[in-house]
């Protein structure tokens, strides 16, 4: 991969895993970010010449307490997820905007989620424009343990102006409501909370949504009724892994999940955090076939900040994306981006990386690449968490 | 203004004093209602050493220190709280005061607001045995620190125990007596980050604490300079407790500060010897000589 450009984003380059790319009325590519932290809200940036990458707009948020992290866009309509750092704050949910003109978003609504259990919404997922799925708290539901407070929620926004709740799951015993016993929890040190996390659902299964648990593993839940999704499948790894697992990736093609772990701890305290190949073929049963070769521990461990498995591009269903089933594209915080040949799932191979040097002022002493958006140009856009902001890379692969 | 000080050692009143002086200040402290000053801002800080309720370790990369100077600034410029000349944080008893100053070296974002004044350390004159319940942080307080500030001096029979524990640790360090929490709030304020002092390699009996200075007879490349701070970084980032003083480079002076893995970015001095110091944990004066001169023979 070869970078063809960074930008710092007017001196506030710590993002956050919301990137998606509209293709403007006007012909332009512009690509929406979200920050990592206060008091930025999202950045939006014309890519249409991704050596030049401009930035158009960037908004900020209402106070330091909360951050957007997560935003999807949808034809003109963009989704921007609202996570507060204390129980009971707002705005906690998801909040609609309109960008039919991208320099000018203008609010349609706001879905609230806020309670004194919430910390509201912490990723959606917003491809179709008429629902979104996401990781959010539930002010109706009271988790017996605070990391829990976030489960899976389908909203319908076909009408943008009155988001409406339509369904939900959790999973059981980890709400003061449920019969069922509380999870054992991992130990103390990588207990990071049976919540949910990435929602991904897509056209080829619209009853499916493939769900990441972070310390409960992944679920493969039908969602043919929205109001009650029922598990199909559940896939963990922890223990005797150290949890949070983050994403789960159908290749429907090719009869596999693509299952990323996260890295939470610095200096690879919580290792090996990993992405996983399971065959999906049989989608009740799902086995573990491979992982993908991780960058070699002992060269990045001590570099600085986090290191090994996060975001994956999650071949979004939507116009100016990427979409691959042989290659699967994934972030590494100091390790870098890289790209894996999935063409024998047996024995995946790394086939391109790209680690930029720690950005100017870098707090942890090394970049902390955190999410990574792939166009249907091959141009690989990748973010730091820190301040290194925006790196557009060209892959000849 | 970051002051620091161990337990009981009177952080409090000196904070309180400075707020008398200079009302227009934002007093941020950990413990609430430590400071109880009505006309003043106050601003409550609770850092937590556990993932919530301040956010998960996994999604969220602000401290609640950092999130509440944030806030603090965006609800100033908005007008919601009048306006502020200052901030003074005042750590728990057992904090680092370095990672403070990290995270205004390290935040671009805060950092357009922020500017790090002195790091002020508050010693109890009186109270070394009290220090040796947590030796270390002790000591990792008073190293970062620029301005020292040996209190209850009216108390202590004998001040050179004191004395002598600050000079081991931190030679060049500026001290101020306070006598019943009196102490010269305009000399404090006044006082810069950073040091032009130069001190002697001084190693510090039963602790990893080394203090030593690196001079420079003729100016060097600017760019060299930040590689070898880079390299430094890269290899015992960790280990920095504090990295601070003049440089010649062949535009002039600069002045390098640095906390751990982080440093602010080399600015224009005006005057003072020339002299890197460095107060690290167990980095020899001999390893980082050695990584200089094998750099500058290779540039």
């Amino acid at each position: 991969m070869k970078l063809l450009a960074q930008h710092t984003l007017n001196g506030f380059g710590g993002m956050g895993e919301g990137m998606s790319m509209q293709l403007a009325r006007d012909g332009r590519r512009v690509l929406w970010l979200a920050h990592e932290s206060a008091p930025k809200n999202f950045t939006a940036l014309d890519v249409s010449d991704p050596r030049a990458p401009k930035v158009i707009v960037q908004t900020d948020l209402p106070h330091a307490q909360m951050r957007s992290n997560s935003l999807e866009v949808a034809g003109d309509l963009m989704a921007v997820a609202y996570q507060v750092s204390k129980f009971g704050l707002k705005p906690a949910g998801f909040e609609l905007f309109d960008v039919s003109v991208p320099e000018r978003p203008k609010s349609i609504s706001f879905f609230d989620a806020s309670g004194p259990h919430s910390r509201g919404c912490h990723q959606l997922w917003f491809v179709d424009g008429k629902t979104v799925h996401m990781a959010c708290a539930d002010p109706e539901l009271q988790p017996r343990n605070p990391k829990d407070d976030q489960v899976y929620r389908i909203v319908d926004v076909a009408n943008p102006a009155k988001p409406a709740a339509v369904g939900r799951w959790h999973l059981p015993g980890t709400m003061e409501s449920d019969d069922a016993p509380p999870p054992e929890r991992l130990p103390a040190r990588f207990d990071a909370g049976f919540r949910a996390h990435n929602t991904n659902v897509y056209p080829e299964r619209p009853d499916r949504c493939y769900l990441a648990y972070i310390d409960g593993g992944i679920m493969v839940l039908d969602i043919s009724d929205r109001a009650r999704p029922q598990l199909v499948s559940r896939w963990t790894n922890s223990p005797p892994y150290h949890g949070f697992n983050h994403t789960a990736l159908p290749l429907f093609g090719r009869g596999l999940l693509v299952v990323s772990d996260e890295s939470v701890q610095d200096n690879a305290a919580d290792w090996p955090k990993l992405v996983w190949l399971l065959d999906a073929r049989d989608e009740r049963h799902l086995v573990s076939v491979a992982t993908l070769p991780a960058p070699p521990l002992d060269a990045f461990k001590s570099r600085g900040g986090r290191f090994g498995a996060h975001n994956l591009h999650e071949n979004p269903p939507v116009p100016g994306a990427w979409r691959s089933e042989d290659v699967v594209l994934g972030t590494f915080f100091n390790g870098g981006v890289r790209a894996y040949d999935l063409s024998d799932p047996y024995a995946p191979r790394e086939i391109a990386y790209f680690v930029p040097p720690a950005p100017e002022r870098s707090k942890t002493g090394a970049i902390q690449l955190n999410d990574v958006f792939v166009d249907d140009r091959g141009i690989v856009f990748t973010v730091d968490r820190g301040g290194g902001g925006l790196y557009a890379l060209e892959m000849n692969i | 203004m970051v002051v620091t000080g161990f337990l009981g050692s009177g952080k409090t009143t000196l904070v309180n004093r400075l707020v008398a002086r200079f009302p227009e200040s934002l007093v941020i402290v950990n413990e609430l209602g430590e400071v109880p000053v009505d006309h003043v801002l106050i601003e409550n800080s609770t850092e937590k050493t556990v993932a919530l309720p301040n956010g998960c370790l996994c999604c969220h990369l602000r401290g609640d220190l950092e999130e509440t100077l944030m806030g603090a600034a965006m609800r100033r410029r908005r007008g919601d709280i009048a306006g502020f000349d200052r901030v003074i944080v005042e750590t728990s008893g057992l904090a680092d005061p370095g990672p403070v100053a990290q995270t205004l070296y390290a935040d671009p974002a805060l950092a357009r607001d922020y500017k790090l004044g002195p790091i002020v350390a508050v010693v109890d004159a009186a109270g070394a045995e009290a220090r040796k319940v947590a030796p270390e942080i002790a000591r990792g307080q008073i190293a970062a620190a620029d301005v020292v500030v040996l209190s209850k001096i009216d108390r202590a029979a004998d001040t050179a125990r004191a004395e002598r524990e600050v000079s081991e640790i931190n030679p060049a360090v500026r001290r101020l007596a306070a006598k019943f929490g009196e102490v010269d709030a305009a000399a404090l304020l006044e006082a810069k980050p950073g040091t032009d002092h130069v001190f002697s390699s001084t190693p510090v009996h039963g602790s990893t604490i080394r203090t030593f200075a690196m001079h420079f007879a003729q100016p060097v490349r600017r760019e060299l300079l930040q590689q070898f701070l880079s390299t430094l970084v890269d290899l015992r980032g960790a280990d920095l407790l504090r990295v601070k003083g003049l440089v010649p480079v062949r535009e002039g002076l600069v002045l390098v500060q640095g906390v751990r893995h982080v440093f602010d970015r080399l600015r224009p001095a005006r005057e003072g010897e020339p002299a890197l110091v460095f107060i690290t944990n167990g980095v020899e004066k001999h390893e980082v000589q050695a990584l200089w001169d094998a750099m500058k023979g290779l540039a």
